[in-house]
């Protein structure tokens, strides 16, 4: 009898583990992500500048602005408590911003770099000062967020900006360094004239596609082995279930931004070239001067390690670290290594240059 | 058991593996519906394995009478899907080799699986064994597959034809909500740049008193516009007084204008009294009477004018 209801216990345990696996595949991960407590402090069309409440008291002058791309959304920044790069900061008496591109409407398909460096960003920077009575701060740009810091930063050096952190942040677009990205975007297969015209602004699914492509295995098969393993295991699944939110949680790339974004960054190698020009302005990445800490990771497919490390041979900043963590785009940022190797090592680089 | 549980019998974890087989089956065989078109097909490489699995729960319905032995319908499941593989590569529907090198994969991978041990009865760990067998080569050969030219190639294809029949199908639904009178994603659109736009004006305005409160920008206080006003004030008494000079000069203007009428004047009467004298006067005397008379003003200042008259008068 007792041998018989332990069958049936099992048998209906691994029912509803069965029934968990599948409601996620069919109606996808939900989890409570962006926790850390914030205020919105200034807005501007579909952005958002986001102020993180201090847990500690204050312990650096120096706030910090973070900067993310416009794909994806920025909360994988403060993905979940205990698993959140902002929350660390802020646990660690920093002053935390952040910039949300927000999610951007058909009337946004115009938006270019322009718009977005030299419009947003300063207003931004102007805000982030202005609420932390701060005369400095330390700018941190994720991915191609990184990018557009970097491309801030070269046309307004100096004061302001104390130091710019890069993560993964691609900068040198050479078809040899880009890996699959550099032969899917080569003029003769992509025309993003021709997609923005048809979409006005990029489908997120569309971009998504791309970036899951990149390692088909892992991200249409791996991903769901992992889940299963973890549901029939009874392991937790709270991680699981937020980074799969925010890989499938993809907003639409501005038109006249993805334009520029593949034709002047990717098919031209503008920027190390020091031709891209935001309203007549060069970016001349020489022209950064700062404390930079520039953050790759050697398995990551989407910002590859050269892409990031040409950054240390054109900026002119005497303190510059380059730093390698045995990781991916994102579990560079995330997960229990991060926790151990990327989260100390900004809040070390940080602590010397913040005061 | 606890109450109020969903399960209210034993159930066969085989008939329920065949029930998720099945729906999964046919939830991707309707979403690949439409996906059999000149160019590549994205989840094209799943379609031998959906197929795989329709023939191996043929061959589960046929062989699963009572307990089925975990290790005998695993095993049956991969010969059937290795024989679907293998049938759809030798009907040529294998055009970038996918199939071929993915039998080779499973034949490597059957002794990994079937040596030794036991089987897993739960399939989900059953493929867990399969996938961490193959994941590594399977994800270079994908790899390879994605990064050659002839795979770009075919995929740009795609891409610009979809492109085409989705500017086209979007044109053409904006003109019919147009002919409809009823507005259009583009038009909301317009509006809502107009509010962007609005929006921006009054963030300046916002950055503006932003830079005032912050000390960026002087505001002028009271005093300041007092003394503006003074300084304002004798500019317009040192204007005013610029414009009385003018005004005199116009004056003086006009009198010598008007002077120069009235010698205008004394001229033409004086030759109205020469005129009258020479009718009077013989011939005999004219010349005399003439070159005794005190000259005009005009002719005093211009002698040689005024002999050419008297001259002409002699000549008359």
């Amino acid at each position: 009898m007792t041998s018989e209801n332990d069958t049936q216990l099992d048998i209906e345990s691994n029912l509803k583990k069965y029934e968990a696996g599948l409601q996620i595949i069919f109606e996808g991960a939900r989890a409570d992500t962006g926790q850390t407590p914030k205020e919105i402090i200034w807005t501007k069309n579909k952005a958002k500048l986001y102020h993180y409440e201090p847990t500690v008291e204050k312990k650096y002058p120096v706030p910090i602005l973070l900067v993310y791309a416009l794909i994806n959304r920025p909360y994988v920044l403060d993905l979940m408590p205990g698993n959140s790069l902002v929350e660390y900061l802020v646990n660690h008496g920093f002053d935390v911003f952040m910039l949300d591109w927000g999610i951007p409407g058909d009337e946004d398909s115009n938006l270019t770099f322009e718009n977005y460096v030299l419009d947003y960003m300063p207003r931004a920077v102007k805000k982030v000062l202005r609420t932390a009575h701060a005369e400095e701060f330390t700018l941190l740009g994720y991915c191609m967020g990184g990018t557009m810091a970097a491309m801030y930063t070269a046309l307004f050096p100096g004061k302001p900006l104390r130091n710019l952190i890069l993560m993964t942040a691609p900068i040198d677009f050479t078809a040899e360094n880009t890996g699959l990205y550099g032969l899917w975007t080569n003029e003769k297969y992509l025309n993003p004239d021709h997609m923005a015209a048809a979409f006005g602004n990029i489908p997120g699914d569309l971009v998504d596609t791309g970036n899951r492509l990149a390692k088909p295995v892992t991200n249409y098969v791996g991903s769901y082995v992992t889940m299963w393993d973890r549901i029939l295991q009874g392991k937790p699944m709270d991680t699981w279930l937020a980074m799969n939110k925010w890989v499938n949680d993809g907003i639409p790339f501005p038109g006249a931004a993805f334009r520029q974004w593949i034709r002047e960054f990717y098919q031209q190698n503008k920027l190390v070239k020091g031709e891209i020009r935001l309203r007549g302005m060069r970016v001349d990445l020489s022209a950064i001067n700062c404390a930079v800490l520039n953050i790759a990771g050697k398995k990551d497919h989407i910002c590859t390690l050269p892409q990031a490390e040409a950054t240390m041979n054109l900026i002119s900043s005497e303190d510059k670290e380059f730093f390698v963590l045995d990781s991916g785009h994102v579990g560079l940022l995330t997960g229990s290594d991060a926790k151990k190797s990327l989260w100390p090592k900004i809040l070390s680089w940080l602590e010397l240059r913040s005061k | 058991m606890a109450e109020g549980s969903k399960a209210q019998g034993p159930v066969n974890p085989l008939d329920f593996w065949k029930q998720w087989s099945e729906t999964s089956t046919a939830m991707w065989t309707n979403v690949l519906e439409g996906g059999k078109g000149t160019f590549v097909d994205p989840y094209g490489l799943y379609r031998p394995w959906l197929h795989s699995i329709e023939v191996a729960q043929e061959q589960m319905k046929e062989s699963a009478k009572g307990t089925i032995e975990p290790t005998g319908l695993r095993k049956q499941w991969y010969e059937a899907a290795i024989g679907a593989w293998a049938k759809a590569a030798e009907m040529g529907g294998d055009p970038l080799g996918l199939t071929a090198q993915w039998l080779e994969i499973m034949e490597e991978n059957r002794s990994k699986i079937f040596s030794g041990g036991t089987v897993p009865a739960d399939p989900f760990t059953f493929i867990k064994q399969w996938y961490d067998a193959s994941s590594d080569t399977w994800a270079k050969i994908v790899g390879d597959i994605i990064g050659n030219e002839k795979f770009v190639e075919n995929a740009s294809q795609f891409i610009e034809s979809y492109t085409s029949y989705y500017m086209a199908t979007r044109r053409a639904n904006e003109d019919y909500f147009r002919n409809l009178q009823l507005p259009t994603r583009s038009d909301l659109a317009r509006v809502a740049e107009i509010i962007v736009a609005l929006e921006e004006k009054v963030d300046r305005l916002d950055d503006a008193l932003d830079d005032i409160e912050d000390g960026n920008s002087q505001v002028a206080t009271k005093d300041v516009i007092t003394e503006l006003e003074g300084r304002l004030s004798r500019v317009e008494k040192r204007l005013d007084a610029i414009s009385s000079a003018l005004e005199k000069l116009e004056t003086v203007e006009k009198l010598a204008k008007h002077t120069e009428g009235m010698e205008k004047k004394l001229d033409k009467v004086l030759e109205a009294f020469a005129k009258n004298e020479a009718s009077i006067s013989s011939t005999a005397t004219e010349v005399d009477v003439v070159a005794t008379r005190k000259p005009t003003r005009k002719n005093a200042r211009n002698p040689k004018a005024n002999g050419s008259k008297v001259e002409a008068k002699q000549t008359v």
